[in-house]
């Protein structure tokens, strides 16, 4: 063995252990930012008390936003037969207490005084529902509680966004060791990432003081390993994902600031929702077929998939705070919405975007309404409609003709799905090596079958790992429901979280013939510059359901 | 908020839905990610400028018959040694699936889960597969075969390796003729099948050995019987003919001359109940492995046939099906005293670093016939060489076997058959050969291969 092929084995073995580091630190960061934001999250602890008038019964406060009422489902259970089964919603805004009859028979007087829509409450104010009367108090003037312990202060972010740059410089020492020739091009992107990092970093942290930052670590570390796929392929396209990048961070701050007031939200909801609907026409008027679907906007320069973007107005339109909830119980508005929404997505035969809106819409719907006849009614509606669409345009179930047999169809309606499978075998556990892939030069290989690509280069344990990252960002929004400042928060975390691991379902099991491909992006991973803006707009959502993003903004005035 | 806290618990069906999904992809990785990878497509193992390098196939004295260079599969320089091994070794392209490349593509190419196809050094780690078959001796059979379509298979029933396995017809696998797929002529005709194992024919006379074995347990004076062979017999205004009529012969003599008008009789005589279940004991009705690649199966079924069927059905016509792969076993079980040696192919699979890690070794399958009556049926066999086929055939060899001529119908001549053994103990070599649509008689055709196979193979040590 001469000395060049002996450094070249020495380099291909270091690169193996670069390979086996990334996911162990990715696993590291994961665990870490997940356990951090379980710590930060605040106890199930009385707000507030509400004393009762004639038992001096102690009733805790424990959310934001309380329903009272004599149903057993409120979160304050008023044992009145004269009160309504769901008679007023208790809700704490950055003004203080207030309280929302929500259309009781009884009527809700606070100090005495009828309520109207909304009235303020102080401590020390009592509320009469029916024959009950309740003094709100802070936590501290009953004794019977006990204190509350410190809270627990979340782990130092500064180290995680250091992993994250480290597991960032070790897929770029892969890219630039790839060809066999030292190049330093591929560092310049990650480069850049770094910096935009940091700077959101510094920015949310030194400048607006927030407490938290694992969200956005997360998301980077997402973004750090697609920038890297795209690198070992196409360099150019890294800069393009830069861009989107960039673009998505600041929508993604945009949207903090316009999520946190909730009036403004309430306000925007129906423009938002009319907004999206314009959108779609226009999609459909001007947009031309690009691969089989009609879901590209040519604006200029770019090129804009609107459908990206409705998926936030979707989310806008289908959530509420809990006094509207309980005073508008109806879905008849969001449904006529996600009909149209649906809809458009069918004219313009973007089948995996029309799932993820069902989905989404599930999930809206069923927190909103918690009615199971409501969403057994929609799914047999859209079983029905798909079975409609079979039958009227049977170039539709060409599509799935080919799932679960792709291995009969290597040469044509099989053939993305078949390489998914044979590369992704290829690369074992720890990949062949970033730009040393084979399915790079497969149709939409950087995008649609993206999974397979991380499989291939970077091995099948960085590639689970990314994707179950994806399911524990759902996960995480769901545990923070009850801890939101508002059922606002609550529902859009959810619908963002559920969104994002469907979306991730999609495009990894359409790729490995799980499911019938469909061709949809991997959040925060695949090429595309509309999505990757979208996916930063979803993570507002689950951002703003976490209460301390909103808190430090609190302490400062 | 406690609702809305309770309600998003839907997102838990979501996450469900998410971990089958993984699960039913990491299911398919474990247990077909060797196949998944080992696909003619794969960049990684073909194609210009890929650094991998699949393993060698090697024939028992070490002659390169498969090997990667340059990211191309070359076979052995030889075309004839090439064409002759086609069957054994498999083509590039994986439509072969009974052949070595395809069933050990997990091994060649070095694939592993943890791993996948490279090492960690960035190198492929394929293994050499190693064959006990002899490249010379099956490029003797495949000229002996001489352009016609047909099979031969030697094997040592002792050791258990297989020596020699052709199918005609055949292509070069080098250079797969451009009308390979597309040609009418029939000139390729299950020119992708390895007929050895994969194909079922018309067994003739050969299951003569079946039927006799069955005279054997179930007629008690047999070799005191004789039978009046006139050239046909009737049964249930059937008639069951004969190429000559030999007159009065007795057992040994009817099978020697393989009389169908004394077989058939005989067959109707044991009855469909125990010519079945003599059928079923030999192997009929069930599969064969060679080192775990499965056989086609033999067929014989009698269950619903009328006397005249019977009769046929003892003679090797009717319904029945005889896979060459079954008759070799079926042939070492003979000469074994009843319990073959079950045959390999593969000698040992060496890693490019380690030691082999599979080293094929004589492993005994289940008994097939019962030792008494292997004992008669050899002496019968050895008989039909002696004095009948002759001697001359195999010099020196002691063979014991039976021939076949197989009516097929369909305006093509018979299939012609012989399989047998040698029941020398220095030369323990079973055989089968068969050629399809034969214008000579069997021991003219299927005889003449296995002569010279034979003779060529008992120097084979």
């Amino acid at each position: 063995m001469d000395l060049s092929s002996l450094s070249s084995d020495f380099i291909s073995v270091l690169l193996f252990v670069f390979r086996i580091a990334v996911p162990i630190l990715c696993t590291v960061v994961a665990c870490r930012c997940f356990t951090s934001m379980r710590l930060g999250k605040r106890r199930e602890e009385p707000v507030v008390v509400l004393e009762d008038m004639a038992t001096h019964k102690v009733i805790p406060v424990l959310y934001w936003e309380n329903s009272l009422g004599r149903s057993r489902s409120c979160d304050v259970v008023l044992q009145d037969p004269t009160a309504s089964r769901a008679h007023a919603v208790l809700m704490r805004r950055e003004s203080g207490w207030l309280i929302t009859d929500t259309n009781s028979k009884a009527g809700t007087f606070v100090n005495g005084k009828k309520v109207k829509e909304k009235a303020p409450v102080l401590p020390g104010d009592v509320i009469a529902m029916g024959s009950t009367a309740l003094m709100l108090k802070r936590t501290s003037e009953v004794a019977a509680l006990p204190p509350q312990p410190p809270t627990r202060r979340a782990a130092p972010p500064s180290g995680l966004m250091a992993t994250v740059m480290l597991t960032q410089i070790l897929l770029g020492l892969q890219l630039c060791l790839a060809s066999g020739k030292i190049s330093a091009a591929p560092l310049v992107p990650l480069g850049i990432l770094m910096l935009v990092e940091w700077a959101l970093y510094l920015y949310s942290i030194k400048i607006l003081h927030h407490v938290s930052f694992e969200l956005e670590t997360i998301a980077f570390l997402l973004c750090g390993i697609g920038l890297a796929m795209q690198a070992g392929t196409n360099l150019k396209n890294t800069y393009t994902q830069l861009a989107a990048i960039v673009i998505g961070v600041l929508f993604f701050r945009f949207m903090i600031w316009f999520l946190g007031d909730m009036d403004r939200v309430m306000r925007w909801r129906v423009k938002i929702g009319i907004l999206a609907v314009l959108l779609f026409a226009a999609n459909l008027l001007l947009a031309r077929e690009r691969n089989g679907a009609r879901n590209w906007i040519v604006l200029g320069p770019v090129t804009v998939q609107p459908s990206e973007f409705i998926k936030i107005a979707f989310i806008i339109v289908g959530t509420s705070t809990l006094d509207r909830l309980q005073t508008y119980k109806n879905l008849t508005g969001f449904i006529g919405f996600s009909a149209i929404c649906m809809g458009a997505l069918f004219f313009m035969r973007d089948f995996g975007s029309a799932c993820i809106f069902f989905v989404t819409f599930l999930i809206i719907a069923f927190m909103r309404s918690g009615s199971v006849r409501t969403i057994s009614l929609a799914c047999a509606v859209a079983g029905f409609g798909a079975f409609l669409i079979l039958k009227i345009k049977p170039y539709v179930a060409q599509r799935f003709d080919v799932w679960r047999h792709v291995w009969e169809h290597p040469g044509d309606a099989g053939y993305q799905q078949v390489r998914v499978l044979s590369y992704a075998a290829s690369g074992g556990l720890f990949g062949v090596g970033l730009g040393k892939g084979c399915l790079k030069s497969v149709f939409a290989s950087t995008s649609d079958l993206a999974f397979g690509m991380l499989c291939e280069e970077m091995g099948l344990v960085l590639a689970v790992t990314v994707i179950l990252i994806l399911a524990f960002l759902a996960l995480y929004a769901r545990s923070d429901a009850t801890r939101s400042r508002s059922t606002l928060y609550s529902i859009s975390a959810c619908a963002a979280g559920g969104l994002l691991l469907f979306q991730a379902c999609l495009n990894v099991f359409g790729a490995t013939d799980v499911l019938p491909m469909t061709g949809v992006t991997l959040p925060f991973v695949s090429l595309g510059g509309s999505s990757m803006v979208a996916v930063w707009g979803l993570l507002a959502f689950i951002k703003a359901s976490d209460e301390r993003t909103y808190a430090a903004r609190r302490r400062r005035r | 908020m406690r609702t809305t806290g309770t309600r998003s618990l839907i997102l838990f069906i979501l996450v469900l839905g998410f971990f089958t999904g993984l699960g039913v992809f990491l299911y398919g990785l474990v247990t077909e990610g060797g196949s998944w990878a080992v696909q003619p497509f794969n960049g990684h193992l073909y194609g210009s400028g890929t650094s991998a390098a699949e393993g060698r196939v090697l024939d028992r004295n070490d002659t390169v018959l498969a090997q990667t260079k340059d990211g191309k599969r070359v076979y052995n320089s030889d075309p004839a040694t090439r064409r002759a091994m086609l069957h054994a070794v498999g083509d590039t392209r994986g439509y072969l699936s009974a052949g070595v490349q395809y069933n050990y593509r997990s091994e060649l190419t070095g694939y592993n889960f943890i791993t996948g196809l490279f090492s960690p050094t960035g190198k492929t780690n394929g293994s050499d597969i190693r064959l006990t078959l002899d490249s010379s001796l099956c490029r003797l059979a495949r000229e002996k075969l001489n352009g016609r379509h047909g099979a031969a298979a030697v094997y040592n029933y002792k050791t258990g390796e297989l020596l020699c396995m052709v199918s005609t017809p055949d292509f070069d696998p080098q250079n797969p003729p451009k009308d390979l797929d597309t040609d009418k002529t029939g000139k390729y005709s299950g020119a992708y099948l390895n007929k050895i194992l994969s194909s079922s024919f018309t067994p003739g006379s050969i299951f003569k050995v079946v039927t006799s074995a069955a005279a054997i347990e179930n007629i008690p004076d047999l070799d005191s019987r004789t039978w009046n062979c006139n050239g046909s017999v009737t049964v249930d205004g059937n008639k069951i003919t004969d190429m000559y009529a030999y007159g009065r012969l007795s057992f040994k003599n009817a099978l020697a001359k393989s009389s169908n008008v004394a077989f058939a009789q005989i067959a109707i005589e044991v009855g469909a109940d125990k010519m079945q279940a003599e059928a079923n004991q030999m192997g009929f009705n069930r599969t064969f492995l060679l080192n775990g690649i499965p056989s086609g199966k033999s067929v014989y079924s009698v269950k619903s046939a009328k006397p005249n069927e019977l009769g046929w059905s003892g003679v090797g016509q009717y319904t029945d099906l005889a896979n060459p792969y079954h008759m070799l076993v079926l042939m070492g079980a003979v000469a074994n005293g009843g319990t073959p040696v079950t045959p390999y192919m593969i000698k040992s699979v060496t890693p490019s670093i380690g030691v082999p890690s599979e080293q094929g070794s004589a492993k005994t399958g289940s008994q097939l016939v019962r030792p008494d009556t292997a004992s008669r049926l050899k002496d019968y066999m050895r008989y039909n060489v002696s004095h009948e086929y002759g001697d001359s055939l195999f010099p020196g060899l002691a063979v014991c076997a039976k021939t076949g001529t197989a009516e097929v119908g369909g305006g093509k001549n018979p299939t012609c058959w012989m399989v047998g053994f040698s029941s020398n103990d220095s030369t323990p070599l079973a055989f089968v050969t068969l050629v399809e649509d034969s214008s000579t008689g069997s021991v003219a055709s299927a005889g003449r291969i296995a002569s010279a196979l034979m003779t060529a193979a008992a120097k084979i040590s």
